[in-house]
């Protein structure tokens, strides 16, 4: 083998704590080593031309490139050797950058060490073999998870490019968290103005298959191939004769039920319709509060059904759909403010959160758009708005700021202005974030036009006072404690991850940090991919992002579908198990450990057992080599050898005296 | 390439690609500063580690030898991590039969998002390691006469090179 | 063991439905027994069973997969049977197991140290706790428990645990349930550092004669070892201490969750390397953490080819 070296400098993101040049000159003396140099940068127009005309020059028949993280560029320096004529699995990578440069700052120990790890490459590449892939089919069709804002864009971005899509959305209707906003920032539009249109055409769309108050049961395939266990919750409605007539909701008796859709602001019937513009425009009924459920009598509504829709025997069901990509677009929650004792636990009626607030200001809401305090109904004139709950607050487990609370609060101290003239809004706040176009001059104009009081510092106590919420903190840019008489509080509560986040990342095998938020596969240049080929994240599952942020990911999502989908067949990744069946004895182990299911029991041409990896399937773990005593079973670019060399690269067995 | 005297030992990584190698990655993105002693192998997933190639590790002389994985229940290819596990835990428990310390092996879980916990995995281990000094050899190598005595025998043609 | 009778007449019974029968016969003098293959009714009469009939014959099933074959095991050799079972490596419908009850089996190293040579043994004889050996005109009196393999000394599975035909009547011995071989506690009274030191002695001592792998009757791999191919390159052929005490790891770890202790690999020893702590140490594991013993259930799943989501004794490690 004749093999290449290539050290990057990455400007001086590398050589600037590790000697580059020295590295590529150990290199030199490697097994194998024709030629050795350090470059610049090697992900670059000359640096990967340098490459190929090295491979040219010197007949290499391997390359090592020591520089970033593999994650990064391994594909960028592929497709270079391929370029040159080499099979692109003949190429291997040092991570100097991650590894070495960045977390170390002692020079020569970090260039010894960028030594070892070039040995270990080149030591591995002496062991690869070129690898073909194979081409399969793929379907192209796209479940999409969640039909909130960034789903319900995605879901229409990748209709209209022509493609058959299945929707699922957990509750019963579509439109998120959006759908229950009065008024966007820093338009000030109507938020079920602009939304509902676009859930209409969901709707509407002949290439969308809408499964509403449905949940992922089971996830199974791979990129092109997916097959998906939808469970279709029990509403105890047949939604194929259900009108959304909604005379149901006229004459049920138990009016108690809490109102999901108003986040518990005034309540709702057993069967409801969560709101006007729900779609699908269908009712459920809550079997919590239903008579029919807990008493064991009633059947009012199904007796007033025009159609004959109720059914409480209803059960769950089950659909599968098979897919070749999915988009997971499952949003957020919000804090929940009962672990601030200082604020009420939750305990007062009149300190609210924000999304209460909205309903209260919406025209759709309960109060119809008239601002009422919960505790008498009453016109509150003094708002108190406290920003920061349950963000930027390690004591709680929420570091993190949540982006759009500080627009939010702008807009709502606005539109009280606007509901009520003779109110008077403070804001308690830590800093105002507002980075966007025209973000900051909304803030202003909330302050300077709207005489808004914003007020920089941390509540410490709420308490009641008569009818009055008393709101004790500090203004720490004047220096003193502060009390403000309240009528209303509202918590500008932040954003967390979605109940139920984690268990769904497991079921569709990406990753999720410490909060439940999923990973993008690269936070700047990947960031509505994942690391599993075929799924895609839109909106705040990825973080919390305001609407501009999630439309415009739902896009991208929708973006990476179509272009996936451009092709009709997939390459197939060679990184995949490959029985050596010489060395077979049949025992099938393999079989019983691979978690795929890839592998089968087959008998060769004298009946003698033999397994057999089904290479579409395969996804390459390595589970089967562990598992194979004779190591007959060898992952493909992982084999046993490849990294055999590695450790023997850096344990050597050395020369010994016997 | 020779462990640098005093100041580094042998320290063996196994990282799965999909969480540890890019925790690590991330680490490394946001600076966290990290002992050096560390080289870390990349292998796809937790359940492609032989704990053969960890006894091949000790038995190169590795000081210490460290694997991490995706979270239970997190791992890429669903379920490689939970016989990573198994594997790794018995063999934790094997090697004090072998007069290796068990100290000088551990596994751990580090998802991609977790650079401080890498951070801090990495900081623990290594200054666990040099604690315990220097892995206990299977073989005496040759001393450095022996070496060029060995290596002037070869060029004569009387040794073996086979051997090195 | 008892019911040599018993058992010729259940092999005269069932020889004519099989390819073969395995059990023993008298080797080459009075102190060894070997591995009889039993094909004519003839054979059957150069039958023995008793304390010399030390070879676990379940090793020989694997290599006779397509053939009907009748194995004679003792308690101990019959968890090899259940175990290859477990793994699917022999058909149950081949095989018919004629199980003994065993109350121990001799030790030959011991066995020289007390009577300085084995060379010319002329007979051995068991008269109750007393081992009677003829060397010449020469008497040895001996208490048979002092020659015992080691396993025999904490056994608790002295009648076969699966059989077709049990020959003789089942004993009851329940003193040992749950006690760990001296041997294992013995050597942890060493440091780590002694310990290295005691395995790096004899892994020199090692020649690599493969006779550890060869009688184990759980390595089933035969041609296909991977301590014998250069692809992949486990080992260098190379025979020094650390390649020699990385072919014993590959053993044990292979062995991971399957080993029944039968003790076959430290009798086969020509160098007398006491391998079995090794596997006891392993054994140890798998029962602390899996509450689990190799060759016990057919029925039972190997416990590195499944998995729980949450294991009951693995902590998380949140370090």
């Amino acid at each position: 083998m004749r093999i290449g070296v290539f050290i990057c400098h990455c400007g001086s993101n590398i050589a600037g704590t590790v000697d580059c040049a020295k590295v590529a000159d150990a290199a030199k003396a490697f097994p194998d080593v024709v030629h050795a140099e350090d470059t610049m940068y090697a992900c670059s127009e000359p640096g990967q031309q340098g490459i190929i005309d090295a491979i040219h020059e010197k007949n290499l028949t391997g390359v090592v490139v020591a520089s970033c993280t593999p994650r990064m560029h391994e594909p960028t320096f592929r497709r270079a050797v391929e370029r040159a004529g080499l099979n692109k699995y003949m190429f291997e990578m040092a991570n100097i950058r991650e590894h070495v440069s960045w977390i170390g700052k002692d020079k020569e120990l970090n260039t010894n060490k960028a030594i070892d790890l070039v040995m270990m490459a080149a030591e591995k590449l002496r062991h690869n073999a070129p690898l073909m892939a194979k081409k399969f089919d793929i379907n192209k069709r796209v479940l999409i998870i969640g039909g909130g804002v960034a789903g319900i864009q995605a879901a229409l971005d990748c209709a209209e490019g022509g493609l058959e899509v299945v929707l699922v959305e957990k509750t019963t209707s579509i439109g998120g968290k959006m759908a229950k906003l009065d008024k966007t920032f820093p338009t000030v539009d109507c938020s079920c103005c602009i939304l509902g249109p676009k859930m209409v055409d969901v709707a509407q769309h002949p290439n969308i298959t809408l499964y509403a108050h449905a949940e992922v049961e089971e996830v199974n395939g791979y990129i092109g191939n997916f097959e998906i266990r939808i469970k279709q919750k029990t509403t105890y409605v047949d939604w194929e004769k259900c009108t959304g007539c909604g005379l149901c909701m006229e004459k049920c008796p138990s009016k108690k039920s809490y109102d999901h859709f108003n986040n518990g602001v005034g309540t709702t019937t057993a069967i409801n319709i969560p709101f006007p513009q729900a779609i699908p425009k269908k009712a459920k009924i809550d079997a919590e509060y239903c008579r029919m459920f807990t008493k064991g009598k009633c059947g009012v509504c199904a007796k007033v059904c025009p159609t004959g829709a109720i059914s409480f025997e209803m059960t769950d069901t089950e659909v599968t759909e098979n897919v070749g990509a999915i988009v997971a677009a499952t949003g957020y929650d919000l804090f929940d403010h009962a672990k601030y004792p200082e604020y009420g636990a939750g305990k007062y009626p009149d300190v609210i959160t924000s999304i209460q607030y909205e309903r209260l200001m919406s025209a759709s809401g309960p109060t119809s758009g008239h601002i009422k305090r919960p505790s008498d109904g009453k016109e509150p004139k003094n708002v108190v708005f406290i920003q920061c709950v349950g963000s930027r607050d390690k004591s709680v487990n929420r570091p993190y700021c949540s982006g759009f609370c500080c627009m939010y609060t702008a807009k709502q101290a606005i539109l009280t202005k606007d509901h009520i003239p003779d109110s008077r809004s403070f804001v308690f706040y830590m800093d105002i974030r507002s980075p966007g176009k025209d973000y900051d001059e909304f803030v202003r104009r909330s302050i300077e036009q709207y005489d808004t009081q914003y007020i920089r510092g941390r509540v410490s106590l709420i308490y009641p006072q008569g009818d009055k919420m008393i709101v004790r903190g500090a203004d720490t840019l004047a220096g003193a404690q502060v009390e403000v008489e309240a009528d209303l509080v509202v918590l500008a509560v932040g954003a967390e991850s979605a109940a139920g986040a984690p268990q769904l990342a497991e079921k569709l095998r990406i990753s999720y940090d410490s909060y439940g938020f999923y990973m993008e596969s690269h936070p700047k240049l990947k960031p509505v991919e994942t690391n599993t080929a075929g799924v895609f994240l839109a909106g705040a599952c990825q973080g919390p992002k305001d609407i501009p942020s999630s439309v415009g990911q739902g896009s991208a999502a929708a973006a990476k579908v179509l272009s996936l989908f451009s092709k009709d067949q997939l390459e197939s990744d060679p990184q995949i198990a490959l029985v050596n069946a010489s060395r077979c004895i049949g025992c099938y182990k393999c079989v019983e450990t691979c978690p795929f299911g890839a592998v089968k029991e087959e008998q060769d041409r004298f009946n003698n057992p033999k397994a057999r990896v089904i290479e579409t399937i395969c996804q390459g773990c390595g589970v089967c080599t562990v598992t194979c005593p004779q190591s007959a079973i060898q992952l493909q670019h992982f084999t046993d050898n490849q990294i055999l060399a590695e450790v023997k690269a850096l344990c050597p067995s050395m020369m010994v005296k016997n | 390439m020779p462990v640098y005297d005093g100041k580094e030992l042998r320290i063996v990584g196994f990282l799965c690609n999909w969480c540890s190698y890019g925790g690590a990655d991330t680490a490394g993105v946001a600076r966290f500063h990290q002992a050096t002693d560390l080289r870390i192998i990349r292998v796809p997933c937790s359940g492609r580690i032989d704990p053969l190639f960890i006894l091949k590790a000790f038995q190169g002389g590795a000081a210490g030898v460290l694997v991490s994985g995706c979270h239970p229940r997190d791992c890429h290819y669903a379920e490689g991590n939970y016989y990573a596990r198994r594997r790794l835990e018995l063999l934790k428990r094997f090697l004090p039969v072998t007069g290796i310390d068990p100290e000088r092996f551990e596994y751990t879980w580090v998802s991609a998002s977790e650079g401080p916990r890498w951070q801090h995995v990495v900081q623990t281990f290594t200054d666990r390691i040099h604690k315990l000094g220097p892995a206990p050899l299977l073989s005496e190598p040759l001393t450095d006469a022996e070496m060029v005595e060995f290596q002037r025998q070869v060029e004569a043609g009387r040794g073996c090179g086979c051997h090195i | 063991m008892k019911g040599l009778e018993e058992l010729k007449d259940k092999i005269h019974e069932i020889l004519p439905d099989l390819d073969l029968v395995i059990g023993w016969e008298q080797g080459y003098d009075g102190l060894h027994a070997t591995p009889l293959f039993i094909k004519t009714p003839e054979d059957v009469d150069r039958l023995i069973i008793g304390p010399l009939c030390v070879h676990n014959l379940a090793t020989y099933l694997p290599g006779l997969k397509d053939k009907k074959v009748g194995v004679i095991v003792k308690g101990c050799d019959s968890r090899a049977v259940i175990e290859l079972l477990q793994e699917k490596l022999i058909n149950k419908d081949n095989v018919v197991i004629l199980g003994l009850t065993c109350d121990g089996v001799i030790n030959l190293t011991k066995l020289g140290r007390k009577i300085g040579s084995l060379g010319a043994v002329d007979d051995v004889k068991v008269e109750g706790e007393k081992l009677n050996v003829v060397i010449g005109d020469q008497q040895h009196n001996i208490a048979f428990s002092e020659v015992k393999q080691d396993k025999c000394e904490n056994c608790i599975y002295p009648n076969a645990l699966v059989f077709d035909h049990f020959i003789g009547e089942p004993v009851d011995r329940v003193e040992n349930v749950g006690a760990e071989h001296q041997s294992l506690s013995d050597f942890e009274g060493k440091s780590f550092d002694q310990r290295f030191a005691f395995w790096k002695h004899e892994m020199s001592r090692c020649i690599r004669c493969h006779a550890c792998r060869n009688a184990c009757p759980m390595c089933v791999c035969r041609d296909h070892c991977v301590a014998m191919t250069r692809n992949p390159h486990w080992l260098s052929q190379e025979n020094n201490v650390a390649e020699n005490w990385m072919f014993q790891m590959i053993h044990v770890m292979h062995l991971t969750g399957r080993c029944v202790e039968c003790g076959e690999c430290e009798r086969a020893c020509p160098m007398d390397i006491p391998l079995m702590l090794l596997r006891r140490q392993m054994n140890r594991g798998v029962r602390e953490v899996f509450d689990y013993e190799a060759g016990i259930d057919a029925q039972n799943r190997p416990p590195l080819l499944t998995f729980k989501v949450e294991e009951d004794n693995i902590s998380e490690r949140e370090w």
